[in-house]
C-alpha cells in the first residue's frame, strides 16, 4: 500500500477538520484547552505493529465504521491508563492518581470516546459527503498492542499492512495525552481518498 | 522481538509481547534443547501462502517442519500455547476469533501428533510471553496489570 505525497497531505487535512472538533468536545467536557498534533498518517507492516503500540496499558474505546459502506474499519479513542484516571478524576472530581479504574470511570471513557469519535466522523461526513457513523462502542483497559491486534484480526478484509491514521489531542493543565486513531479498511480508504481527490479537483 | 506473523527457531530467548486475540505458539524438544515460537493471528490461511507464520493451518505445519530439519522428531516435540483473549465484548460476541485461533492450533497439533503440554488462553486479557527454549521449555506469560505467571 503506497500513497502518494497528495493523498497522504489530503487525509492529514481532513484529520485536521475532524480533530479539530473532536478537540472542541473534549475542551467542552474538561473545561481547558486542548492542543492537537499534526495527523500522523503511517502504512504498518503487521509485523511492526508493535512500534506503534506497544505494552504500555490503555484504556481504547473502539467504533467499527458503519453507514454508508457496513464495515468500513475501526475508529478508536486512545488514552494512556495514566491519563485515563486523571480525565476521569477532573470529570467526577476526584483527586487520587493511585486507584483501580471503576464502573464510573469505564461509563466516563466510553461517554467521551463517544461524543469525541461522533464529532470527528460528522465533521469529515460533512466535508466528504460520505457518511461514516460510529457503531455502538467497546471499551478495554489492557495492553494497547493486544487490543489493536483483536481489531485488525477482525477487519473484513484480509492485508498484511493497515493504514493507522492517528490525531494526539493533549491537555496540558490535566496532564491527559490521548490519541484518535482511524484504521479504515482498504476499501474505505480508496473511496475515501477518492473524495478528497474530487474534491481538490473542483475546489 | 517476533511480530505478528513472525517465526524464529533456535536455542536463544524468544518473545512476543501485547497478545489479544493472537496466539503465541512454541515448541522445543527438551532433549536437543531447540525451540521455536511463531505469532498466530487468524484461524485460516485460505490458500494464501505469502505469511506462513500468520494462520493456524499453516503455522503449525511450519514449525514442524523447522524442527523436523533440525533432528527433531514428532514424538519428543512439546507445544505450549499463549493468548487467544477476547479483549472487547461488544465485537466479541459474533466473531470469537480468539477461541478460534486456538481450536484450530490444537486441531493443528492433533494431527501432526504433537503434545500440547500446557496452555494459557482465552479470558479479557493481553498476555506477553517470553519463551526459554533451553531452559526446559519455560514460558514466562505476563500481564497489563504486571502479574506474570510460568507454564
Amino acid at each position: 500500500m503506497k500513497l502518494s505525497t497528495i493523498q497522504s497531505d489530503a487525509i492529514q487535512e481532513l484529520g485536521n477538520i475532524g480533530a479539530a472538533h473532536a478537540a472542541t468536545t473534549l475542551s467542552q467536557m474538561l473545561g481547558s484547552t486542548i492542543e492537537m498534533s499534526v495527523p500522523a498518517v503511517n502504512v504498518v507492516d503487521l509485523s511492526h505493529l508493535a512500534e506503534y503500540m506497544g505494552e504500555e496499558s490503555a484504556a481504547m474505546v473502539a467504533f467499527e465504521l458503519q453507514g454508508d459502506i457496513p464495515h468500513g474499519g475501526y475508529i478508536l479513542f486512545y488514552i494512556t491508563r495514566e491519563s485515563a484516571i486523571r480525565m476521569t478524576n477532573t470529570m467526577l472530581g476526584l483527586t487520587e492518581t493511585n486507584r483501580p479504574l471503576s464502573e464510573m470511570d469505564e461509563s466516563a471513557l466510553l461517554e467521551v470516546g463517544n461524543i469525541m469519535v461522533s464529532a470527528f466522523l460528522d465533521a469529515t461526513a460533512e466535508l466528504l459527503g460520505f457518511v461514516m457513523l460510529p457503531s455502538p462502542p467497546a471499551l478495554t483497559i489492557d495492553m494497547a498492542h493486544a487490543a489493536m491486534q483483536s481489531l485488525i484480526a477482525q477487519m473484513q478484509e484480509e492485508t498484511n499492512e493497515v493504514l493507522l491514521f492517528s490525531t494526539e489531542l493533549t491537555c496540558e493543565e490535566y496532564k491527559v495525552d490521548s490519541d484518535i486513531i482511524m484504521m479504515p479498511e482498504r476499501s474505505t480508504l480508496n473511496k475515501i481518498i477518492e473524495l478528497l481527490e474530487n474534491l481538490m479537483k473542483t475546489g | 522481538m517476533i511480530g505478528i506473523g513472525e517465526y524464529r527457531v533456535g536455542s536463544f530467548p524468544m518473545m512476543t509481547i501485547g497478545l489479544g486475540s493472537c496466539i503465541g505458539l512454541v515448541m522445543f524438544d527438551p532433549n536437543l534443547n531447540l525451540g521455536a515460537m511463531v505469532h498466530i493471528m487468524l484461524p485460516e490461511s485460505s490458500g494464501r501462502m505469502d505469511r506462513p507464520g500468520k494462520y493456524a493451518d499453516t503455522a503449525v505445519p511450519l514449525l514442524v517442519r523447522e524442527l523436523n530439519a533440525l533432528g527433531c522428531k514428532n514424538r519428543s516435540i512439546l507445544a505450549k500455547m499463549i493468548g487467544g483473549a477476547s479483549m472487547f465484548e461488544y465485537f466479541g460476541t459474533n466473531l470469537n476469533i480468539g477461541e478460534r485461533n486456538a481450536e484450530k492450533v490444537r486441531m493443528m497439533l492433533i494431527e501432526h501428533h504433537i503434545q500440547l503440554a500446557a496452555e494459557d488462553v482465552g479470558g479479557k486479557f493481553g498476555r506477553s510471553v517470553t519463551f526459554f527454549p533451553v531452559e526446559n521449555g519455560k514460558v514466562v506469560v505476563r500481564r497489563a496489570d504486571g502479574t506474570a505467571n510460568n507454564i
